[in-house]
Parts: C-alpha cells; structure tokens; sequence
C-alpha cells in the first residue's frame, strides 16, 4: 500500500509542484488548503505523516498541530519561511516531529519524510538494533563501544548518552530542550552552553573535520540532527 | 454688565506727548469682586480701540494678608485677562501708586483704568486715596475711575485659618516686651533712662524682623507705654515728672515705629526675593531638564517628577490619544481617577482654563487641573494633587505651576515638532533608498529569474532535442540561481530588519566553531572547489551572540570572498582571544580592496566592481549592522602578499555560563 501524506498548504503552486514529486516517488498525497479542512482530512483520511505550512490562511499553524496531538501522534514535518527560529522551537515543542525552511529541495523533504515513515512503523519504535552503524561510525549497544572506522573511541558516559539519544531519533532534529531533558534531565533544560560544549566534544572524537560535522549536524536556534544513512 | 467710565475725574494736566501708535491702556488689578468685570469692560474697549492692554496688580505686603477668596480672585482677574489677550503683569511694590505710574510710563500707556476703590472708611481718612494719588502725580496719563453697582457684597472673612498666626505673633511680641520689662526692672537700678529706651528699641528691631510689621508697631506703642510706666518718674504711673521726658518717649516713639516699618520692610522683600528665587529656580531647572529629553515619554516623565516634587504632591500629565480622550502619559498612576475627576479633566482640556480643587471652578475634586496650551492650542492636561494644604495651593504657588505648566506645554510642542521633521527626513530617507532599492534590487532579482525562467523554458520546449547532459546543465543551474534568488532576498529581509530598528539581538553562549560550521554548510554549493583553512585556539571561550545573526556574518564575508576572487583561491579563516576581545578574520587571494574603497565597501548598495560581480550591495553592510550590534567592530584592508581581509572583533564577556554547573567531566573541551 503507498503511503499517504497529508498536504496541508494555502498555496496552489507548492501543492502543484509537490503533487507531481511525491506522487513520481510513489507517495498517495491528500490536500487541503486550509487548517480546518486539513484537521477534517487528517481524521477522515487517516494520513502516514502530515506536511504543515505555517501560513495558512484561517489557523495557526501551533493550533493544527495541538489540535492534531490531541488524538493522533501521526508524524507532522511543517514547513516554515526563514527568520521563525523562535516558531520553529514552538511548534517543535507543540508537538510537530520535524521542520523544513522554505525555500526547500526535495531530497531534503523526501529525507525528512523516510525519517517519518520509520519512525511509524511499531517494528522500529523502541525497539533498539544491537550494532547502529552510519558511515564510519559503529555503535555496538550491547558492549557500549564506539568506532571510527577500525578506531575504538573512547567517549565519556554522558557523551555516550547524548550519542545514544541522537541515534534513537536519528534523521530527525532533536531541540536543545529535548536533548538536555533526554540526557541530563528536566533540572537542565535552557542549559544550551552546556549541550554546546558537549557537542563540541563529541564532535572533535566523531568527527573527521569537527568545522565541518558530517555525522552531527547543528540546526541554528533550535538543535542538532544526527545524519540518516 | 453694570459699569459706565465716568469722565469726572479726568486729570489736569493735558496730554503733554502725542503716544504714538494705537494706545495702551492699563487696567489695574485689585482684590475687589468686580475686577473680573473691570477687566470684560476693558477688554471690549480695547478690542473697539484696537489698543493693547495691560492688566497690573501689584502685589504689597499687604497681599499675603488678603483671604484666600480674594488672592484667588487676583489671580482669576489676570488669567482672565490674559485668556483675553491683554498682558497679565505683576509686580511687587510697597507704593502701590508709584509702582503703577512707573510701570504706566515705561510701557507707554496713555489711560489708566481702576476701580472705584473700596477702602474701610477709617483708612480714607489716615491718607489719600490712590485714586487721589495717581491724579496728582499722573502726568499725561489720564486716569479712569469706574464703579460698580454699589459695594458688593464684601465676601466673608475667610476662616481663623490665616488669622491665628497672626494673633499667636502679636502674643509672641507681648512676651517679648514682658520679657524685656522684667530684664529692665532688674538691671533698673544700675542703668539710665536711655540705656532702658534702648533695651526696647532692641526689642521692637527683633519682633518687627521676626514676626512682621503688626506686632511691631503694637509693640512700639507698648514699649513707649510701660518705660513711660516703669521707669520714667513718676513710678508705676503714667504721669511724667518732667517735660522733658515727654520728648525722650516721643522721640522713642518715633523711632521704635520708623524700625519697625523699615524691617518689616526688608522682612517682606527678604520674603518676596526669596519667593522670587524659589520660582526661577524652579523654572530654570525644569528649562533645563526638559531640553535634551530623547523622547516625549521621556520628557513627559521628567516634568511630572519634577512638579511632584516641587509642589510635595502627585502630578500626573495627560494627553489626548487619538481620539481626543485623556490619556494618562506621565506622572503616578491616579487613586480613584473616577467620573468626576475625568469630566474636570476634560473640562479644562476643551476650554483651556484651570479648575479642580482650591480653584473658583469645579473645586469639588482632589486634583487641580492646568491646561497645557502650546502656542495653537490645547495640548494637554496637567493635574497636581498636593498631599498639604487640604489639596489647595496657595496663589504664588499656582502661579509658578502655571508657569511650569506653560513650559511643559512648549517643551511638548518642541518635542512634537522635532518628531514631525524626524518622521518628514525619514520620510525623504526611506523615499530615497526605495528607489536605490528598486533599481539595484530589480537587477539583481531578475538576473537569476532570466536564468531560471530560460532555462526552465528551454526544457519545457526543446525536451526531445537535449541530450542528457545539457539538460542536467539547465537543471542545475536552475538550482543554483534559485539558491542565490533565496540568498539575495534573505539579505534583503535582513537588512530592513535592521534598519528599521526593530534589531533585537537574541543572544546566548555559543561555540564559535559551531556558528562557522553552520555557514559553511550553507555556502556548501558554492564553496565546493575552494580550501577553506579554519585556524581556531583549542580553548576558544564560549561567546555570547545571536547565533543566526552571526552566522550571517560568516555566510556574507565567505560569499563576498567566493564572489570576488577566482574560482579554486583558498580562503582562510583565524580565531584568536586577544586580552578581552576575540578576533576573527577572513582572509582571501583575491584583487583586494582599491585605495579608499576600505570603509566604501561597507555602505549600502556599494559595488566595488560594478557590472562584474552580482548582489545587492547589501552583505557587508549587514556585517557592519550585526558586529556592531554585538559591540564589535568590522573593517577591511589589503593582506599583505595579496588579497583583501575582513576582520572583526568582538567583547568577551568577563563571566562565563558554565562555571556554576559543570562540575563534572568534559568542562573543557578535549583536544
């Protein structure tokens, strides 16, 4: 069965040019034009994962998305203009999964959405592999080891949780908020410098030029990505 | 109304210089109940006459003895006048006639008008009437008497409150002299007649400058009636044994009264001088520090402090918004601001004239409410509510408010002037750079769009004649363009983010690396076939920025090196602490900067190379907007060996974020 995505976008050209990409990439895609009708699709058609545009006409977009989590944990990616960093944090912490900035290319968009579909699918949630590997880098969960290539990498225990969470939502931007209360606790939530300096860190042992992450990836103003496949 | 001049009484002597110009006449100002009609008589044959007009109190010692109904009534008589165009004067004199010739003569007023004067009968026979008075000595002016209907009614004394430390003074002096009698009986027997005169002159000279010129001269009767008692023969009776000691008690007399009079006299111009130094000073102050306000909120506030402090009270000061309702703009929020208080409020902002407590109008509330009248109009509403006097003040006071209120009310106007021809220049500004933007903005727009809406069309027309790889060619550049569409609008954005002020920097510790690593990955595209080299101290401190401001900075610096240097040149960028600064530069291979194009390049819509390269002229300029912002500095110079290099500076913070809550591992960042 094709997946089904839920389009919820005001601007006819978007929908046109998405239309035709997700459904060459075999994608059943729903559309609405507003947030209520988005809301009405969203119960009736029983979407895959949800795409939000942040301007729509007759709701916010922080109002779909609490209105969405009140019955559904469906997957929702909102797109949003530049300059909303503070919105983006919002929406994220409303409980939308993911975020694109306008203007976006589609390999990023079909990035995000994979990232999505896994994480639906109850086979992958919570159920952790034994060996994560992505590029160079190996996780051995059972032995707690962690490699580079044929190199062992001696990383602290905290640095190894914040790995360990990052590879759990791994393709998908966790927020710094998320990060803190995942790894240290609720107690440590807005201690962004904190979180910095141990990206930092983790990112001079990851990292083959940490200037230039290839595996930790920043999200200005609002959190890192670990890199998917 | 009732009055009719009455030519009966016009002087002697003719008018001896021909004043030139339309006449001035003078109306002179008393306490009496018929002056605000005075005033309306004169005000219409001014107004008939084409004359200017004066209206003239002159304030005596004999005016802080007045009730506060008929200081008020003074007061109400000049505002009126003013409120009428003629110009409200006040002097202060002890000759009430000499004041007002003088001042008739310096002026050049050809008529004077009074009031029919309403002098206690007693005082008419003590002396001369003023009207006697400025008859005889009046010279070419001619002097008008104008009566009212009858003596109307004589308002009530006012209560025991102004009386009772007058009475408590003239007790005061009685002790005093009782006191002096007793020294005098006791040092009697070694002194002489003259030593003891002497002893009560010392007397009188101490109660007439403590407490005034009443007690004074009671005093000075008193003290001639017990030496002439006490210690002039016959004893202890009012006989005298010798003639001669009739002129040492007259000449006592004499000269106790003449001392009293003359220290009352400096006394009350003491008292008046320093009545007079309080109100400039007040005025001076508030001149001086209503000048130089940024804002009118600021102003507004700083006059509202001002007047509460001077008056020991709450002043508030309120405007109208938009739609002509009072709004309060300055000054403590008001207690039981309610109708009442709001209708006075309004009251006095339509019709421009004071009212509220201790005033003739609408008293029955707390606050006393002054117009604030710029030269046009009303502009405002100032409200004084004083914790003392019962919520009233005294008419010096009121005076000196309006004085301050008129300064506010000018201050006001200056300040909305300045606004206005501000708000006209940016006008003029923002017109000038829309169309600096426009031309330079639709070329830059539209180069890419030719580009992509070409390349698009090409595809779209010649789709079976391409072959595989031209038409990837069009693709890509397709995507190229548009990125750089994407990047020029940012800039764009950011700029009038910037520039219209609205500039809030979201700070937070940051790692530098981070930030340069952010702009890197978005320049991915275009920096593909250059060696960046990054140069950063293991150790680099947290710094505290705006994270996407100053990735900004990075994006605009490396796209302005790509942009004006060929393709393959390395760029370099260089971290370093240096004492309390960090120092970042970002240094290319390629022409460098043309002499004196340094600080140019930083202007808007600068080209250094017009026609070569492409961009809005705005990067660099965003560059300066943001370091600034942080407290840094951006400029530019040629590297040594070639090429040109942008460096920046920005203020380390002496504290650092981590210090309290990283006790654990990884404090410092591993090498």
């Amino acid at each position: 069965m094709k997946p089904r995505i839920l389009l919820i976008e005001d601007d006819p050209q978007i929908r046109r040019f998405l239309r035709a990409s997700l459904g060459a990439q075999g994608y059943e895609l729903v559309e609405a034009g507003t947030g209520k009708e988005g809301l009405a699709l969203a119960a009736s058609q029983a979407p895959d994962v949800v795409i939000l545009d942040l301007g729509l006409p007759d709701l916010e977009g922080i109002e779909v998305i609490r209105r969405l989590r009140e019955w559904s944990s469906m997957p929702i990616i909102i797109l949003s203009a530049r300059g909303q960093e503070r919105d983006k944090v919002a929406n994220l912490d409303a409980g939308a999964d993911d975020y694109l900035t306008k203007p976006f290319g589609m390999a990023e968009l079909l990035a995000r959405i994979r990232v999505a579909l896994r994480r639906k699918l109850p086979s992958e949630e919570g159920k952790p592999v034994p060996v994560f590997s992505l590029g160079e880098l190996k996780v051995d969960f059972e032995r707690r080891r962690v490699f580079r290539g044929q190199e062992e990498i001696h990383l602290t225990p905290l640095e190894y949780k914040l790995l360990t969470v990052l590879i759990k939502y791994r393709g998908k931007v966790v927020t710094h908020s998320q990060l803190l209360k995942e790894v240290w606790g609720p107690a440590f939530i807005g201690q962004n410098p904190y979180l910095r300096i141990f990206i930092l860190n983790l990112r001079r042992k990851l990292e083959a030029d940490p200037t230039r992450p290839y595996y930790l990836i920043t999200e200005p103003g609002v959190g890192y990505r670990l890199r998917d496949e | 109304m009732d009055q009719q001049p009455s030519r009966d009484e016009t002087p002697p002597a003719p008018a001896g210089q021909d004043s030139p110009g339309p006449e001035c006449l003078l109306v002179c100002v008393s306490p009496g109940p018929l002056c605000q009609a005075l005033i309306r008589a004169i005000h219409r044959l001014a107004a008939a006459q084409h004359a200017r007009w004066y209206a003239l109190y002159v304030e005596t010692p004999a005016h802080a003895r007045l009730s506060r109904e008929d200081q008020e009534r003074v007061s109400q008589a000049l505002r009126l006048a003013s409120q009428l165009g003629g110009q409200a004067v006040r002097i202060s004199g002890f000759r009430i006639g000499d004041e007002i010739l003088a001042f008739a003569r310096e002026n050049r007023i050809a008529k004077i008008f009074l009031g029919k004067p309403h002098r206690r009968r007693w005082r008419r026979f003590l002396g001369a009437s003023l009207v006697d008075y400025l008859i005889w000595n009046c010279g070419p002016i001619d002097i008008f008497v104008i009566s009212g209907e009858a003596e109307a009614a004589k308002p009530l004394k006012s209560g025991g409150a102004k009386l009772r430390p007058l009475w408590a003074n003239y007790g005061l002096a009685g002790v005093g002299l009782a006191l002096c009698t007793t020294v005098a009986n006791v040092l009697f027997p070694y002194l002489a007649l003259t030593s003891v005169a002497m002893m009560y002159l010392f007397t009188v000279v101490i109660i007439a400058s403590a407490l005034g010129r009443g007690p004074a001269i009671l005093s000075s009767f008193l003290s001639v009636a017990l030496t002439a008692f006490f210690f002039v023969p016959e004893y202890l009776s009012f006989e005298l044994a010798n003639t001669e000691y009739v002129v040492t008690l007259v000449v006592m007399l004499v000269v106790s009264t003449l001392i009293s009079g003359l220290t009352a006299r400096l006394r009350y111009q003491a008292t008046v001088a320093r009545q007079q130094e309080r109100q400039a000073n007040a005025l001076f102050e508030m001149s001086q520090n209503l000048t130089g306000r940024y804002s009118l909120d600021a102003l507004l506030d700083e006059a509202a402090r001002q007047i509460s402090r001077i008056f020991e009270g709450q002043a508030a000061i309120l405007l109208p918004d938009a739609e002509a309702r009072l709004i309060l703009r300055a000054g403590d929020p008001i207690a039981d601001y309610d109708v009442t208080e709001k209708i006075v409020a309004g009251w006095v902002f339509r019709h421009g004239h004071l009212a509220g407590a201790g005033t003739g109008t609408l008293p029955n509330v707390r606050g006393i409410y002054l117009p604030l009248k710029s030269s046009r109009q009303v502009i405002g509403v100032l409200r004084l509510e004083p914790h003392s006097h019962e919520g009233r003040l005294d008419s010096e006071s009121l005076r000196l408010l309006e004085a301050l209120a008129n300064q506010v009310a000018l201050a006001i106007e200056r300040e909305e002037l300045v606004t206005q021809a501000r708000a006209g220049q940016l006008q003029v500004e923002a017109e000038k750079m829309r169309n600096i933007l426009l031309s330079t903005v639709s070329h830059d727009l539209r180069t890419p769009l030719t580009v992509i809406a070409g390349a698009a069309s090409s595809l779209l027309e010649e789709e079976g004649r391409l072959d595989g790889a031209t038409r990837h060619e069009f693709v890509q550049t397709i995507y190229e363009e548009a990125k750089r569409l994407d990047r020029v609008v940012h800039n764009l954005l950011e700029m009038s983010r910037l520039q219209s002020g609205e500039l809030k920097l979201n700070t937070e510790w940051h790692v530098l690396e981070e930030v340069i690593g952010c702009a890197l990955a978005q320049l991915e595209g275009q920096l593909h076939d250059r060696p960046v080299s990054i140069s950063l101290p293991a150790d680099l401190p947290l710094v505290k920025l705006d994270v996407l401001l100053m990735e900004r900075v990075f994006v605009n610096l490396l796209e302005n090196a790509a942009k004006h240097t060929p393709a393959g040149a390395p760029i370099d960028i260089v971290c370093r602490v240096e004492g309390k600064t960090l120092q970042v530069e970002v240094a290319d291979r390629g022409p460098g900067l043309l002499p004196g194009q340094e600080e140019k390049i930083f202007e808007k819509f600068y080209q250094a190379w017009p026609g070569r390269t492409r961009g809005a002229g705005l990067g660099l300029t965003i560059c300066r907007s943001v370091i600034e912002a942080h407290g840094g500095r951006i400029w530019a110079e040629n590297r040594p060996g070639g090429g040109a290099v942008f460096r920046f500076n920005l203020p380390l913070a002496e504290e650092s974020p981590l210090d309290e809550y990283l006790p654990d591992e990884a404090a410092h960042p591993a090498h």
